[in-house]
């Protein structure tokens, strides 16, 4: 990058957040996926202001922005595949309001969701959307990638929970729209687009959030089959018959040992297959789903039944559930996840057929799902520098996205398309609707400075 | 000469899946609040360095050593990184691209050389304790006004206090003492208070006269040979099969002889077991006290002056022993404590060894945030149960500040039946 340009841009942000050594571009040329790219300049900024002057200079000299939450997306999201600018959000992390009487949360992009969960708490709210990452991911990044998590299956994904926004576009305009209301029909939908459009289309500066309040009562069951089939098919029978539980998780036997190698938290090693089973609401309600619940899991021959007994207990299920992807990432140098997802009623024959792809092409994976929406996670233990390895891994989740599209499915729930699955969007997306998409990227991007080679 | 050059070797980096679990918990990226201060980068920037994808540099020698070694990265990893032994090899090879400060090799130099060291804090203690007044208040190290650091003992407490303290009642068996630096050469106190209590509770003490500084200060900053040596003498004297204990008052010298010796010497390539042996013998005071309760509770007085406490938990506590509910459940037996909790009171109080003088300003930035919330509980006494906390929790303290700071152990022989 010309010295002229960085000048500029160091007047914007000044020394202390402005960094171009090796050893601090190094640090912002991954995230958790496996492809690593340097950038040319890190800028940390702290206002939507200088990130307009920011996006202005980048305009002018067609160089390429990259925004950053916490570099926990599993996709490559946050990789400037281009070099250019990454445009750290880290210290943009103040929560600027939370009004439970009016039951929204006013943030700034770089705040962790889990601290805001902590902040809810305080006063008997919470924001549902969960992803496993939710320890140290950011709002900011959860948006871009409209992330979702195990309680989305009751309670839907970050979008159905963002209210307003403020962007700053391409051009250095800065927008706002939605507001503090649920019901707002003033003007396009536009949070919708922004969301999981991976900083695609503007650099979010704030976020209002939809906030609802905690659950009376919530049980918490860990259902144990010696047949993974009859796992899927209790998922299957439970979401079918109307029942809503908080969450449904399936774990395979490999995801099962993998997470008490690492953990040793006393999951029953010898199971073929795990259902994490959480129901909430009213002390009556979940006596009465739990009921039916467990009458599903006896019918599809689960071999037993174990419930929580403590809040510590229950942390420690969530626990081992959040920690599946660094559980299998300590097998080997690397872990794919992929998310295809496919209606509910398709569970067990998807979870069959990825078992079938990655036996056939001998890899090391865990199968595991946010069951009760059909979002697949197979877990792909591998090592990137095994080239005939990495060969068979493409192969399997090409087969894997194709058997999904057989069942009306998509290519990812909650993951988001990053550079991980970029080729792939033809096989989800036919080519008249992608061109649409191009055609708004277009209009708010014309330079196509903004996060290139993601998304779409 | 470039320690590139050597046969460089860094296992753990290929366990890293760069989750991001390690952000939240490292209270230097918590600070600076960017990438480059997180454990993953400085994992990811290991991993360049080693492979020879990324030459040193004196920015690299930075980012690497502003770290506080608290090990609250390597307890939250789910990928089982040991950032501990990757970073104590990075520092090592950083020292050998780019030489030391004349702060750490001194430090080296007594650490590893007890006879010196002794008579060094005879030399420090004339300095410190005589210090003109004015001099005193303006001169800082670190963060640190020299007016605010505690006094040098008058003699090291070993040579105050004979190899065996006798018990009361039959014995219960024999404990051995490892006083640390802290308290032979700063805090007597502590170890008067440690001696009493274990003989009113039936315990024969034994602290053997020519231990050695444990060596953390040397291993962490990468000196792994010269704590080898110290190492090996204090593994012959405290890893013995006669005894019920090793009991240690430093959170930090309790960690290197539980677990960090075995873990250096495995580094060397040399043999372990006799450090395994001596690591499952070590009990932190607090632990071994909270476990022996029963000897302890006929001996306290329930009238003695009550006392408004909060607590700081040292990372060496809990990152290092595994000891995390013992002082809090210690502080809600004692009779005359009323015990308030402090928020953050388990994050890092950022004085990290010679950190606090290395990045004065992000350490100052950490106890501060400690220091709020301590005040905001009205305690007058700020309990812990570590020298090294000790000293940088009180250090940063203001004139106005109504708390001090103490070890659990005089908090506790205050209780004891006169």
């Amino acid at each position: 990058m010309d010295g002229k340009i960085k000048k500029e841009l160091l007047a914007i942000v000044g020394d202390g957040r402005f960094r171009d050594q090796q050893e601090d571009l190094l640090s912002y040329s991954y995230d958790a996926f496996t492809v690593e790219s340097v950038p040319d300049l890190v800028l940390l900024p702290v206002s939507a202001t200088e990130i307009s002057e920011i996006l202005k200079i980048a305009s002018k000299y067609r160089i390429p922005v990259t925004p950053r939450g916490a570099g926990s997306s599993i996709c490559g999201a946050p990789v400037p595949v281009k070099g250019g600018i990454v445009l750290s959000m880290t210290m943009m992390n103040r929560i600027l309001e939370t009004n439970t009487p009016d039951r929204y949360c006013i943030v700034q992009p770089g705040v962790i969701n889990g601290d805001l969960q902590t902040e809810l708490a305080k006063t008997g709210f919470f924001y549902p959307p969960d992803p496993g990452s939710m320890g140290f991911s950011t709002i900011g990044g959860n948006v871009a990638q409209n992330a979702g998590g195990p309680r989305c299956l009751k309670y839907g994904v970050t979008s159905d929970y963002v209210l307003g926004m403020e962007v700053v576009l391409a051009s250095g305009d800065i927008i706002r729209f939605g507001s503090r209301n649920v019901k707002d029909v003033t003007g396009y939908r536009l949070f919708g687009l922004f969301c999981g459009s991976e900083g695609t289309l503007g650099v979010v500066t704030e976020i209002t959030l939809k906030v609802i309040p905690q659950p009376a009562a919530y049980r918490t069951v860990l259902a144990v089959f010696n047949d993974l089939d009859d796992s899927a098919a209790t998922v299957a029978d439970i979401i079918g018959s109307g029942i809503l539980p908080a969450a449904l998780e399936l774990l395979d036997k490999v995801l099962i040992n993998a997470v008490e190698d690492a953990n040793n938290i006393g999951l029953p090693r010898a199971a073929e297959g795990l259902l994490l089973i959480e129901v909430d609401g009213s002390e009556e309600q979940v006596e009465k789903e739990l009921a039916l619940i467990i009458e599903k899991t006896e019918n599809n021959n689960a071999v037993d039944i174990q419930e929580a007994r403590t809040p510590e207990e229950r942390d420690k299920l969530w626990q081992a559930r959040r920690s599946l992807y660094p559980s299998m990432a300590r097998i080997k140098p690397n872990c794919i996840v992929e998310d295809a997802t496919v209606p509910a009623s398709k569970v067990p024959a998807m979870i069959r057929g990825i078992r079938s792809i990655v036996n056939k092409h001998e890899l090391l994976v865990g199968i595991s799902a946010h069951a009760g929406d059909g979002n697949m996670h197979p877990l792909i233990s591998c090592d990137m520098r095994d080239l005939d390895e990495m060969e068979r891994v493409e192969k399997a989740i090409e087969e894997i996205f194709t058997l999904a599209m057989s069942y009306n499915g998509t290519l990812s729930g909650e993951h988001g398309i990053g550079i991980a699955k970029r080729k792939y969007l033809p096989m989800s997306i036919d080519e008249p609707t992608l061109k649409f998409m191009h055609t708004l990227k277009h209009a708010v991007d014309p330079y196509g400075i903004l996060n290139p080679g993601k998304a779409i | 000469m470039s320690a590139r050059s050597d046969n460089l070797k860094s296992p753990e980096v290929l366990q890293c899946s760069k989750c991001g679990a390690c952000l939240p918990v490292c209270p230097v990226y918590l600070q600076k609040m960017e990438e480059g201060a997180s454990p993953r980068a400085k994992v990811q920037l290991s991993k360049h360095y080693t492979e020879q994808n990324l030459p040193t540099s004196s920015h690299l020698n930075n980012l690497i050593n502003c770290c506080l070694m608290c090990g609250n990265c390597t307890a939250a990893c789910p990928s089982g990184v040991q950032h501990q032994s990757l970073f104590m090899r990075m520092r090592s090879y950083m020292a050998t691209d780019h030489g030391e400060g004349w702060h750490l090799k001194t430090l080296y130099h007594f650490l590893s050389h007890e006879q010196q060291l002794r008579l060094a804090s005879r030399f420090a203690k004339l300095g410190r304790n005589h210090m003109l007044n004015y001099l005193a208040r303006e001169v800082k190290i670190g963060n640190i006004p020299v007016k605010r650091l505690p006094k040098f003992n008058k003699r090291p407490f070993r040579e105050q206090i004979i190899e065996d303290v006798k018990q009361n009642t039959p014995s219960r068996g024999t404990v051995l003492y490892f006083t640390g630096c802290g308290t032979n050469y700063i805090f007597d106190k502590v170890g008067h208070s440690l001696c009493r209590i274990l003989k009113v509770m039936g315990f024969h003490v034994e602290i053997p006269k020519s231990q050695v500084c444990c060596g953390l200060p040397l291993f962490v900053h990468g000196n792994l040979e010269k704590a080898a040596t110290n190492i090996t003498t204090n593994i012959k004297l405290f890893n013995r099969n006669d005894i019920v204990a090793v009991v240690t008052d430093c959170a930090t010298c309790g960690s290197a002889l539980h677990k960090e010796y075995e873990i250096v010497l495995k580094e060397l390539g040399m043999d372990t077991e006799a450090a395994k042996e001596l690591g499952s013998k070590v009990r932190d005071i607090s632990e071994f006290i909270l476990g022996n309760y029963e000897l302890l509770e006929p001996h306290l007085n329930s009238k003695a002056t009550r006392q408004k406490v909060t607590y700081h938990m040292p990372c060496h506590l809990r990152n290092g022993q595994g000891v995390t509910t013992e002082i809090e459940t210690l502080l809600k037996r004692l009779p005359h404590v009323e015990y308030t909790r402090a928020d953050d009171y388990d994050t890092c109080c950022g004085g990290g060894g010679t950190f606090f003088y290395d990045h004065p300003e992000t350490s100052y930035q950490i106890v501060s945030r400690k220091i709020k919330n301590a005040r905001a509980t009205g305690a007058d006494l700020w309990v812990t149960g570590c020298p090294g906390c000790s000293i940088n929790l009180s250090g940063n303290l203001q004139e106005e500040d109504n708390i001090s700071v103490e070890h659990i152990l005089l908090l506790i022989e205050q209780a004891l039946k006169k």
